[in-house]
């Protein structure tokens, strides 16, 4: 089989064509990672994360994500760069991927580079040649930005290894949650050859903290963690089996994150199911959010669904929802409760909660002062007291909570509204604003 | 009753301080001490105004105190606080210091919201930290045909020493100017140097307009890129202008006009 073409393309080209090829995979964060520039090289990383620019979808830029290569040996059906699709392909050289970089980086265009790539010829000599572009990047052109690659399931452990020693995050795509519906959509993936170096580079992470801490200078292992993507709707999976997934996989394989990405159907597929209404986009914010919950919040996938009641209520946030199925641990006295209770509060996000614990010992906090500490008060109305009195005479009755709840409107991103995947929190920053699928 | 006693200052980290000084060593019941920044336009009855001159010493004791009795985070609240836009914030600097140097453990001064001097400096530290971050993330240089790295920004607060330490880390061999057209003053970082804010009036934005030969080509490249990455069953411009607002969009590529591409 041959699938390289001789070709003089010109970057533009190139940089489309593999932009292009890349833009389906959300992961796109900048943080985790907190590192000082050392004086000479450029580059640093801020652990918050920086988003550069927002493409017209709303979704954050804050890397250079593109693939090496859109030559690909594999045919997943929900893949736009699959090998039966008779699309353009190309393939950057390493030197191309470092100019670009460089000459972006310099400009604040981006904080670093996220490198993907198609399986040419087999999984070893592509992660080779992600290996090399990294390897030239860090060494020859002395970058010392956010870097996070893809590992390619099925290369082996030797070179995963080098690679995560030059990169900040890595990241394997589950891609779809069960083994079944890889089966059905990505006959050459198994769920075995993505979990294996999922495995190893949790294991990495860990011998290499040991390391670090015998020999301080000891080169760290993808020190930013790893993430993975689940695609949302292409397989029948309930949200309790998606929110079950992705507990596991932050609890057994301490992954830093799991996106989502709602399913857009390029191959229109005979195997897909129809997306005639668009990308399921209201259901992935769903999802974004009972993750941040499980993430920050101390809330187990058990406690937000079950098997039977598989799905997320689509008209309030998941936290509400909670909120009004256990009207019975409310109202909650904000001078009073600790601060894992206060977490609890619709309207109360990780900061306002820890200024609350703060604010509360210097003197008893009345309403007004909570809206300055960032509590939205229109939610936590009727879940709280302030020295045992409620803001306004409310019943704390659910159908009654529900339907003032629904009046104040959340900003949804169906049918075409403005969203914030953050509107859990008083502040942008928490991990980044944007992992509303931008990464 | 004495009336208040107002002292009025230049409207500078330096100036704030040295009004603070003065205040706190006149004597006067602090309670009716006032810190007023700029200029005065309404005089009012039964005051005293003091007109304070900035002195570098005053101010840098004043520093001092705050970071010895306060704290650095505290002092980092304090300093963005100071340049905010706002013109009451050297009176609410005042008295959040009143109450810290007046606790045993200053430190915790910045956790009493409830208090309006804190809990306004609070605000204004928070405006000011969110300005820095956008104008982190928002900036962009253009390299001019003399290699220097050009930035220009119009900052609603005066943010130009709390982002320029960013990008001396992270860009050390480069030289840059980041230039705040509003206040007409710049940061200089000369490569392998520390960087200095220069006040220039007489500035020539003209002489910026002179560009490397690869400039336009890699503008060229991050337009198509942004444009390339968006995913158009998703499309949302309301969330695009959401997250960035079109007040920094002037000075980004990615969203000139005649080339236009990511609108």
């Amino acid at each position: 089989m041959e699938y390289r073409v001789e070709e003089k393309r010109s970057i533009i080209d190139k940089l489309r064509i593999l932009g292009d090829g890349a833009k389906y995979d959300v992961a796109c964060t900048s943080s985790g990672v907190s590192r000082q520039g050392d004086g000479i090289h450029m580059g640093n990383t801020v652990s918050a994360g920086l988003c550069h620019s927002f493409s017209s979808d709303g979704r954050c830029i804050s890397l250079l994500k593109i693939l090496f290569t859109n030559e690909c040996i594999y045919n997943c059906k929900y893949c736009f760069n699959r090998s039966s699709n008779d699309i353009e392909r190309t393939s950057f050289t390493p030197e191309e991927v470092c100019y670009l970089t460089m000459e972006f980086y310099k400009r604040n265009y981006i904080e670093g580079l996220f490198l993907s790539s198609g399986i040419l010829y087999n999984p070893n000599y592509t992660m080779e040649l992600i290996y090399e572009t990294v390897y030239k990047l860090r060494k020859e052109y002395g970058f010392f930005g956010y870097i996070h690659l893809k590992a390619i399931p099925g290369a082996d452990a030797g070179i995963i290894e080098r690679a995560g020693l030059l990169a900040d995050r890595m990241s394997i795509n589950l891609e779809l949650p069960t083994s079944e519906g890889l089966r059905n959509l990505a006959p050459n993936k198994s769920r075995q050859t993505i979990l294996k170096p999922m495995r190893m580079i949790q294991q990495g992470i860990k011998e290499n903290k040991n390391e670090i801490m015998l020999y301080r200078h000891a080169p760290k292992f993808v020190p930013a963690g790893q993430s993975t993507q689940i695609i949302i709707g292409a397989t029948p999976e309930t949200d309790f089996q998606l929110v079950s997934v992705a507990e596991s996989l932050y609890k057994k394989f301490e992954l830093k994150r799991v996106f989502y990405s709602a399913f857009v159907n390029v191959n229109q597929d005979k195997d897909l199911p129809s997306t005639l209404g668009g990308p399921p986009l209201l259901r992935e914010h769903r999802l974004y959010q009972a993750d941040w919950l499980m993430r920050f919040y101390h809330f187990q996938a058990e406690e937000l669904l079950s098997p039977k009641k598989p799905y997320f209520n689509m008209l309030l946030d998941p936290k509400c929802d909670w909120a009004v199925r256990h009207l019975d641990l409310f109202p909650i006295e904000i001078n009073k409760a600790d601060y894992e209770t206060l977490l609890r509060i619709p309207g109360v996000g990780v900061k306002s909660a820890l200024r609350i614990c703060q604010a509360r010992k210097m003197a008893p906090l009345r309403f007004e002062d909570l809206k300055k500490i960032g509590v939205v008060l229109k939610r936590a109305l009727y879940f709280i007291t302030c020295s045992g009195k409620m803001m306004y005479p409310t019943k704390i009755e659910e159908d009654y909570i529900i339907r003032n709840l629904l009046h104040e409107k959340e900003r949804l991103p169906e049918p075409k509204g403005a969203y914030r995947q953050l509107s859990l929190f008083d502040e942008r920053k928490e991990e980044t604003a944007c992992q509303g699928g931008g990464g | 009753m004495e009336g208040e006693k107002i002292w009025v200052c230049e409207d500078s980290q330096e100036g704030i301080f040295t009004g603070i000084y003065d205040a706190w060593a006149s004597g006067h019941k602090k309670e009716e001490c006032v810190i007023q920044v700029g200029e005065i336009n309404n005089y009012r009855l039964f005051a005293q105004y003091f007109s304070v001159k900035t002195d570098e010493e005053k101010a840098r004791r004043v520093a001092n105190t705050i970071i010895r009795r306060m704290g650095e985070r505290a002092y980092r609240h304090i300093s963005s606080a100071i340049s905010s836009a706002d013109q009451e914030k050297g009176n609410a600097v005042f008295h959040t210091l009143i109450i810290g140097f007046a606790m045993k453990e200053g430190a915790k001064a910045m956790t009493y919201l409830s208090n309006p001097y804190v809990g306004k400096v609070f605000a204004l530290s928070r405006q000011v930290y969110n300005e820095v971050n956008h104008f982190m993330e928002f900036l962009r240089f253009r390299q001019l045909k003399i290699g220097i790295l050009f930035a220009k920004i119009h900052p609603k607060n005066d943010i130009l020493t709390h982002i320029t330490p960013h990008f001396a880390d992270r860009l050390p061999m480069e030289d840059f100017i980041i230039y705040d057209s509003m206040r007409e003053k710049m940061a200089l970082h000369p490569k392998g140097k520390r960087w200095s804010i220069v006040h220039d009036k007489n500035f020539m934005i003209e002489k910026t307009k002179e560009e490397s030969k690869s400039e336009e080509e890699i503008q060229e490249l991050f337009r198509s890129f942004c444009k390339t990455i968006a995913v158009k069953e998703r499309e949302n411009k309301e969330l695009q202008r959401q997250m960035l607002p079109l007040r920094f969009r002037d000075n980004m590529p990615e969203f000139e006009e005649q080339k236009g591409t990511i609108h």
